[in-house]
This record gives structure tokens, C-alpha cells and sequence, in this order.
């Protein structure tokens, strides 16, 4: 896992991690994050998909979009609570 | 002749200095450590009050005569100098440097876990550590007890599910299970992080009567009121808590200071295994950030692979795990995949549970090398990715 962090904005490259390698770094993310930052996610595992909603609904936080790339899959989501 | 620095004293650097040709290297072993423990047994002193006996081995006999073994620890590495500096002051030059330097547990990033950690001890670090975790079991006479790890980031994927499955076993032959609320707290999105396993594991947790809790990343323990609070907003109350702490990796100061990443792990090629920018320093074992579990059979296999590039070939690692894991009352089962394969769902045995068993009587003679026709074969006959080519078929 890469996290590139600046000013509000998380890029986190899980890329080439499968299940549960992209929601574990997100959780790494979400733990370091404050209301109002974005994490952008990047996967290659599919199972990222319903984990990502799974932890959007659990957590109140917004999904902006889940994207399927040519070769990635892109969650951004919004932090509306921590 | 060239000289490979090892940092380490634990099973990949052990594995390593073994696999190494004396005709065509000199072997530096650096350690913080002059013992040698065989980490999985842990788990049996805090769940079934099992002895030292055997844990543990003093390191300058698991390794060959040619190793020079210098029990001190490294607190400074210097990538594009290649040097090697111990807290006593001595440095080392190399030719190739493998660090193998493992995790530790750090309970201080989370509010209250430190005080849990000293009084209730965990199964991840050390016997004391693991002594108090029966201690409280063996003393317990009902209530509730939360068993989890407290971050995502974890060594030994399976050992929070094996923990909370002998703790419900132990509870149930002492008579003690109708009066034990037993809660399984987990940062995943299920008990078990990979789908497959999970299609074992939880059906049995929630046949004993296991409670879970998941999406619970632990954020704080209030100690006065004895309640867990998670980031996700959730909460529970315990009258034992055994959690597992938080991992970050070994406390050495490295040049440039980017190779490691924010839990001190280093950035490593999932393949060649070398330390990212580096062509002539690498990486094995719980010490890295590759996407694989923190397990013994990791870092023995990436230190064959250290060893076959070292010695030329083209040798690649393809992030092959194959953990036993515990499930209490005499049953097994294993956590097999690879970079490329999912895991695979593997039925629970007796048999399973006999090989986890055995590895505790192997693992020292494993760790030369003598077994290792054995476990190539065991390896193969295994091999997550030839099942899914198979399955795919």
C-alpha cells in the first residue's frame, strides 16, 4: 500500500492487494482522516466494490463515486464522520 | 567472497543465513536478540496455559558455524553508503543486505491499550505477555470477555479467530460457558478478512455462541467504565479484554528515510523482494509492507528467494501463504493463496489440526534447511495457483 496525503486529499494505491488488502488500507486512511477530507482509493481486486459500500453504510460516510477503470477500480468517498 | 549483512535474528533471517553457500558468501547476522522464539506457540501458553519448554532456542545454534552471529542491536541503516551501524557504535559494510528485522507490538497508539496491554498482557510479543493473557482466563469465573486485534494491520491473520475459539473451548469444559458473554471484535468487514475462509470461520463462531463485532477498529478504552469505543462509533464493555495491539516495525533510523512507510515497514518489490531503489538491499519476513500476511511461511519462503537471487537466479517471490490455523476441539484447517490465487476454502480436520501441531517439533530443524525437500514438495502438491488453474479448467 502507498497513502499519498495532502491538503484534505488521500490517495490510497492498494493496487495488486486483494481482499482484505484495499479495505484494510482504507481503514489505515480513515484512521489519520478528519471531517471533511477525501480518500480516493485505488484497487484491482473486485471484492473491493462491496466492501467499500459495506464500510461507507457502516460508517456514515459519502461515496462520491466507484469507478471501473481499464485498469483499476477508483472509490473516492468523502469523511463525514470521524 | 561478498559479505551479506543480515538484520535479524527470527525465522527469515535464520532461514537465510542457512540457505546461504559458505564457499561464496560471508554471513553477518545482527541481532537485537540472543533467543530465538518459536512465535505460534504463544498462542498455547495464553489459551491452554502450555509451558516455556521448547519455545525458545538460543540463535547462535540455529545457525551454521561459518555465520558470524553479533548479538547487537542495528539503529541505523544507510542504503546508498551500505553501512550498517549497532546502538554499541560498530558498523559493517556489505555487499547485499537482507533485513529481516520482523514487527513489534505497540499498544501507545491507542488511548487506554497500554494499561489493557500491562495488566492483561496479549499473545503477540512474548511468554510474560502471553502468561497474563491465561492469568486472566484461568482466574475468569464469568462475564464478558472482547478478544480482537485493535488495527487492521495484523501479524498472523488467523490468530484472533484461534484466540477467541480455544478461549470458548476452555470456557466450555470448565463449565463456564453459559455464564461467558463472548464478543469477537474485528476492523473487517467479516470475522475472517478473506471471503473463502470466512465461509468456514464464522458459521463456527456463530455456532458457539460467539457474538461479532465488525467494522470495529478500535479508536480508545475508557479504563474507568471499562468500555472499547471503535472509530466506526460502536462500543462494548468487557470484564477480560485480550486484544492485540497494534504492529509497527523495528525501531531503526534508515537513509533515505522514504523506504519506510507510516507503520515503519519497508517498501519492498513484491517479486524480487529488494527494498524499493535498491538493487543490493532486500527485505523478507513481517518487516515489509508487502500485500501478504505477516506468517513464519512467508518469511521462509522469501528468504529462498533472497538466496536464489543471491546466488544468481531467477528467483521471484509470488506472495504464497499457507497458515494452519487452530480451530479448537481437536480441528484444523489452512490459509492458503498467493498473490495471484484467492484463498482457498480449505475443510477443517483432525489431520489439519495435527500439522499445526507437528510444526512446533519441526520448526527448529526446518529453519536449517534439512526439511526443505519435504516442504518444496508439501508446497507444490499445495500450490493455490495450479487449484485455480485447475478450477478455471
Amino acid at each position: 500500500m502507498d497513502i499519498t496525503a495532502a491538503s484534505g486529499r488521500t490517495l490510497v494505491d492498494s493496487r495488486g492487494s486483494s481482499c482484505p488488502g484495499p479495505i484494510t488500507d482504507l481503514a489505515m486512511a480513515y484512521r489519520r482522516a478528519k471531517v471533511g477530507d477525501t480518500i480516493e482509493l485505488w484497487a484491482t481486486d473486485p471484492g473491493v466494490k462491496p466492501d467499500v459500500q459495506a464500510w461507507a453504510a457502516k460508517t456514515r460516510n459519502e461515496i462520491v463515486s466507484i469507478e471501473d477503470q481499464p485498469d483499476k477500480i477508483v472509490a473516492v468517498l468523502r469523511i463525514l464522520r470521524r | 567472497m561478498k559479505r551479506v549483512v543480515i538484520v535479524g535474528g527470527g525465522s527469515g533471517a535464520t532461514f537465510l543465513a542457512n540457505a546461504l553457500d559458505r564457499r561464496r558468501f560471508e554471513v553477518i547476522v545482527l541481532a537485537k536478540s540472543a533467543s530465538h522464539m518459536f512465535q505460534p506457540a504463544l498462542l498455547y501458553v495464553a489459551f491452554k496455559g502450555a509451558g516455556p519448554t521448547g519455545i525458545v532456542r538460543d540463535e547462535r545454534s540455529l545457525l551454521p558455524r561459518h555465520v558470524h552471529f553479533i548479538h547487537e542491536p542495528v539503529s541505523r541503516i544507510d542504503l546508498p553508503a551500505r553501512t550498517v551501524t549497532t546502538a554499541a557504535g560498530s558498523w559493517y559494510d556489505y555487499d547485499a543486505l537482507v533485513v529481516a528485522t520482523g514487527v513489534t507490538t505497540d499498544p501507545s497508539q491507542i488511548p487506554g491499550l497500554a494499561e489493557i496491554d500491562g495488566q492483561f498482557g496479549n499473545y503477540h510479543s512474548t511468554i510474560a505477555c502471553a502468561r497474563k493473557v491465561w492469568a486472566g482466563l484461568d482466574a475468569f469465573r464469568g462475564g464478558t470477555i472482547v478478544l480482537g486485534q485493535t488495527s487492521p494491520v495484523i501479524k498472523c491473520p488467523p490468530s484472533p479467530v484461534e484466540g477467541i475459539l480455544l478461549a470458548e473451548e476452555l470456557l466450555r469444559r470448565r463449565g463456564l460457558r453459559d455464564k461467558t458473554r463472548l464478543v469477537f471484535i474485528s476492523p473487517y468487514p467479516r470475522p475472517y478478512p478473506a471471503k473463502p475462509m470466512n465461509e468456514i470461520v464464522e458459521p463456527l463462531l456463530r455456532e458457539r455462541g460467539v457474538e461479532i463485532m465488525t467494522f470495529f477498529d478500535v479508536d480508545r478504552i475508557d479504563l474507568e467504565t471499562r468500555t472499547i469505543y471503535s472509530i466506526e462509533g460502536d462500543e462494548v464493555e468487557y470484564d477480560l479484554p485480550i486484544l492485540i495491539p497494534p504492529f509497527v516495525g523495528a525501531d531503526i533510523a534508515y537513509e533515505p528515510a522514504d523506504v519506510l512507510d507510516a507503520n515503519r515497514f519497508l517498501k519492498a518489490d513484491k517479486e524480487s523482494l529488494r527494498i524499493k531503489g535498491f538493487d543490493d538491499a532486500f527485505a523478507i519476513g513481517d518487516a515489509t509492507n508487502l500485500p501478504t500476511s505477516k506468517a513464519g511461511v512467508g518469511a521462509h519462503l522469501e528468504a529462498k528467494v533472497v538466496a536464489g537471487i543471491l546466488d544468481g537466479g531467477p528467483a521471484k517471490f509470488r506472495g504464497r501463504t499457507h497458515c494452519a490455523v487452530d480451530l479448537a476441539y481437536g480441528m484444523g484447517t489452512f490459509v492458503i493463496g498467493s498473490y495471484t490465487a484467492p484463498v482457498l476454502k480449505y475443510p477443517p480436520s483432525r489431520l489439519n489440526h495435527f500439522m499445526k501441531m507437528m510444526m512446533a517439533h519441526i520448526y527448529w530443524l526446518s529453519l536449517r534447511g534439512t526439511l526443505d525437500p519435504v516442504f518444496d514438495w508439501y508446497f507444490a502438491r499445495t500450490d493455490p495457483d495450479r487449484r485455480s488453474t485447475a478450477r478455471a479448467a
